[in-house]
């Protein structure tokens, strides 16, 4: 309180009073002062998300852990897919966005050798990163990997159990995937190559179209992430993947070095903390309320994050 | 107490009413020219604002199309590997930050549209940014085909949405600007018509009650003053007008009344004392017609005694010496001045009076006649008299020829020691003929030019020059009577003109003319 008086009677010639009644509302003589405005200047923090749910999520997550800590962040969300977001990061359009690792790995790094372990995928995207001026910051205890999905009938008719079984199947066997998947090492080229499936077409669709699709038998297989909601129960037979063709669910913020050398280990302190937190549980979760609860991402992360003391 | 004063002063006064109402008027217009103005300027200002967001409207339209051919381009160039269809989307693109920013301007005044086409502005570099220009990376670094499968992402596509989303609420409410301020402006123009007719009504209606109050308040009453003035002037004294009027007409009205009271009075006095005068005047009249009637007889006794004494004192040789003789003598000189005296006073009570016989008289044989009757006198003073040429007048020829008579008598008595000269003359001046008398006599002051013809007045001893000092008195009385006035001019020792004129036409109070018997 004497603090206030005695900034307010410094202040209060230069500053309007308004703006100085603010900043002793929000002034807490107990909270040290560094973690409150650790960007006083400079430009805000360009935190980018491609464009669906689970990143949505994220994106929210990361913009209000960082703006409670004082940070200034413009989150621009929905932008497109990895190859899009990275090339916008690349060109300094961005600075910060999370990405998953096998995707990373694949499609940005291009790196058609598929990884003994989560471990050896991370590191070597994080290598990759760094050559490039970007740090891969530490990646989620959740995965959210791509997966291919069958009905469980079609499972047991066919006794599929993993993607190598699919090469058993007659004819063309069609995949409802995202756009972007016909073109991806992981879809169709690296299905093609890692487990010689010839005969795969992939039918264009989007979000829980893939998942009705199936359901209504026009595709045979369908391309999932498997930290969707549609998976928690018994409706769909998720297929395993021995030779990793999808190579790392695990997601990790990819940040420009730069912005990190400006702000200090206080952001990337910031930054883990929230990654830390966000296991399968925790975005299944999340993901459920927003997917299906369609409740709006922003709360849903507030609510996660006050829940732990990072909002 | 000075309040109560005061406001009767302020309900009672004209000036304060005509000044009350005329501000009130003015208080009315002012108002309505205020509306007036207002509304034109309320006009012009949402003409102004209409003419923003039309221009705001058709520039969103405009880059809301160009969004529309840089996403078929992209998609062309895509699909048909073309170049040519990414130069269209280069060049549209290098269009926006400077049409997004004449954008913002025109919807400046409204903080909601600006922050709208910020965000408009923000979005579409961020499509240009992220999806135009990673979408030509891709075809670059991994050829068309990863390219295609991006393009049917919704990357693009959700992002224009959004654009589009935005654009079509910035054209919502921009729409519904212009149909508010239009609206608006329509409603305050009638409102300003309503004002401005009721206005207009009102002042009229001020400016009628106006007129009615003055002719009712101010003009009817001054209108009954002025025809009581006129009747006034007519002669009519009695003439009062009400005054019962607290105002300056009642002030003005209660002047006029005790104006006309202080004339009646005035005008009764004044007959009053002519009536006493008239009686008096004949009284004296009678009185000295009568003295001098009666007089004239003991008078012709005396002289003829004085005569018969005489005669026998000259039958009776003499004896009784010289000294007798001239007492006689006396007594007969003093009873002929005696005699001259009273018939001279006859003569002037006389003159004036009665009916003049007005006829065509050549004036030439008038002054012949008194010539004639003057020839002793004329001869004794061995005097030259010049005749000019002189015309016929309208007048009483008995009359006439008495002033002529006495005129060049005078001339011809007061000459002092020259040889007297007289010149007669007429002259016409406008309306009357003017007769001048010139002698080259002793001549007077000219302070006593007038008072000479005064009866009885002489300048001069009667051992001097003999008379009784009523002659000039007739004359002036004979030509007042004929409408014509008489004066001298003279200088002492010099000589004298005496003046009189006589109008050329009959005098007023002698027409028609006519013969009658004079008193």
């Amino acid at each position: 309180m004497g603090r206030c008086v005695l900034r307010l009677t410094a202040l209060s010639l230069a500053v309007g009073l308004l703006l100085v009644l603010g900043g002793c509302g929000g002034s807490d003589a107990d909270t040290p002062p560094p973690e409150r405005a650790p960007t006083p200047d400079g430009p805000p923090i360009r935190l980018g998300t491609k464009n669906f749910t689970e990143q949505t999520i994220l994106g929210e997550l990361y913009r209000q852990a960082l703006e409670a800590k004082g940070y200034d962040v413009v989150l621009k969300p929905d932008i497109g897919s990895s190859e899009i977001v990275h090339r916008a990061l690349r060109r300094g359009a961005l600075d910060m966005y999370p990405e998953y690792i096998g995707v990373l790995l694949s499609e940005v790094a291009q790196d058609t050798d598929r990884p003994p372990s989560d471990a050896a995928a991370y590191d070597a995207a994080k290598a990759f990163e760094r050559r490039n001026g970007f740090t891969l910051l530490a990646q989620t205890p959740f995965a959210d990997s791509n997966a291919l999905a069958v009905k469980p009938g079609f499972a047991r008719r066919h006794r599929v159990s993993t993607i190598a079984d699919l090469r058993r199947l007659k004819g063309t066997v069609k995949i409802a995937a995202l756009p972007e998947f016909a073109t991806r090492f992981e879809g169709i080229k690296g299905l093609r190559k890692v487990y010689g499936l010839r005969h795969l077409t992939a039918v264009d669709a989007e979000g829980s179209a893939r998942y009705s699709m199936l359901d209504g038998g026009e595709v045979d297989v369908a391309s999932v992430f498997t930290s969707e909601g549609q998976l928690a129960g018994q409706d769909y037979v998720v297929l395993e993947d021995p030779r990793r063709v999808f190579a790392s669910g695990h997601v990790a913020p990819v940040v420009d070095d730069d912005l990190l050398e400006a702000h200090g280990p206080g952001l990337q302190a910031a930054i883990d903390a929230v990654t830390r937190e966000l296991t399968t549980a925790a975005m299944r979760e999340m993901n459920g309320a927003v997917d299906l609860r369609k409740r709006r991402a922003a709360t849903v992360a507030a609510e996660f994050l006050r829940a732990r003391g990072l909002g | 107490m000075g309040a109560l004063v005061l406001r009767r002063s302020l309900r009672t006064q004209i000036t304060t009413k005509v000044v009350a109402i005329s501000a009130a008027a003015a208080v009315l217009l002012g108002a309505a020219l205020v509306v007036l103005i207002v509304a034109v300027t309320g006009q012009r200002d949402a003409a102004r604002v209409a003419f923003r967001s039309q221009q705001a409207l058709s520039l969103a339209n405009q880059l809301e199309k160009s969004l529309l051919s840089i996403e078929s381009g992209l998609n062309r160039y895509v699909t048909t590997k073309e170049e040519i269809f990414l130069r269209p989307v280069r060049r549209e693109l290098a269009l926006y930050p400077s049409r997004t920013e004449r954008l913002t301007e025109l919807v400046s005044d409204d903080p909601g549209q600006q922050s709208r086409a910020r965000a408009l502005a923000e979005q579409i570099a961020e499509y240009d940014d992220f999806w135009v220009q990673g979408l030509t990376e891709i075809v670059q670094e991994e050829g068309f085909d990863k390219a295609r499968s991006q393009l049917r992402t919704d990357g693009g596509r959700s992002k224009l949405d959004t654009i589009r989303t935005e654009f079509s609420r910035l054209f919502d409410r921009e729409r519904g600007v212009i149909e508010a301020r239009e609206a608006k402006a329509e409603q305050r123009s009638a409102r300003a018509i309503r004002l401005g007719v009721g206005g207009l009504a009102l002042v009229i209606a001020v400016a009628l009650g106006f007129t009615l109050y003055l002719r009712r308040s101010v003009l009817r009453p001054v209108r009954t003053v002025a025809e009581a003035t006129g009747r006034l002037a007519a002669g009519d004294l009695s003439t009062r007008v009400p005054d019962q009027r607290e105002d300056e007409l009642g002030e003005l009205a209660r002047s006029f009344n005790s104006m006309a009271d202080s004339l009646q009075r005035g005008r009764s006095e004044l007959e009053r004392s002519n009536a006493e005068l008239t009686r008096s005047n004949s009284e004296l009249e009678q009185f000295a017609s009568v003295t001098s009637h009666d007089l004239q007889a003991p008078l012709t006794t005396i002289s003829m005694y004085a005569e018969l004494l005489e005669r026998r004192r000259g039958a009776n040789g003499g004896n009784g010496g010289a000294g007798e003789l001239d007492l006689v003598e006396g007594i007969r000189g003093a009873t002929q001045q005696a005699r001259g005296l009273i018939r001279d006073l006859l003569e002037y009570s006389r003159a004036g009076r009665g009916q003049l016989t007005l006829e065509q008289v050549p004036a030439g044989r008038i002054v012949a006649q008194a010539l004639e009757a003057l020839a002793g006198a004329v001869e004794e003073a061995h005097a030259q008299v010049t005749v000019g040429e002189l015309p016929v007048v309208l007048a009483d020829r008995a009359n006439l020829g008495r002033v002529f008579q006495n005129l060049i008598g005078n001339a011809v008595k007061f000459t002092g020691d020259r040889t007297p000269q007289v010149g007669i003359e007429a002259e016409r001046e406008g309306e009357h003929w003017r007769f001048s008398i010139r002698d080259n006599g002793i001549g007077m002051n000219p302070e006593h030019a007038r008072r000479i013809f005064e009866p009885f007045q002489r300048l001069h001893g009667e051992e001097d020059y003999p008379g009784t000092g009523i002659g000039l008195a007739v004359c002036e009385r004979i030509i007042d009577q004929h409408g014509g006035s008489i004066w001298v001019s003279s200088t002492p020792g010099e000589g004298s003109v005496f003046h009189f004129t006589l109008p050329a036409a009959a005098p007023a109070g002698a027409q028609p003319p006519r013969v009658a018997v004079s008193a």
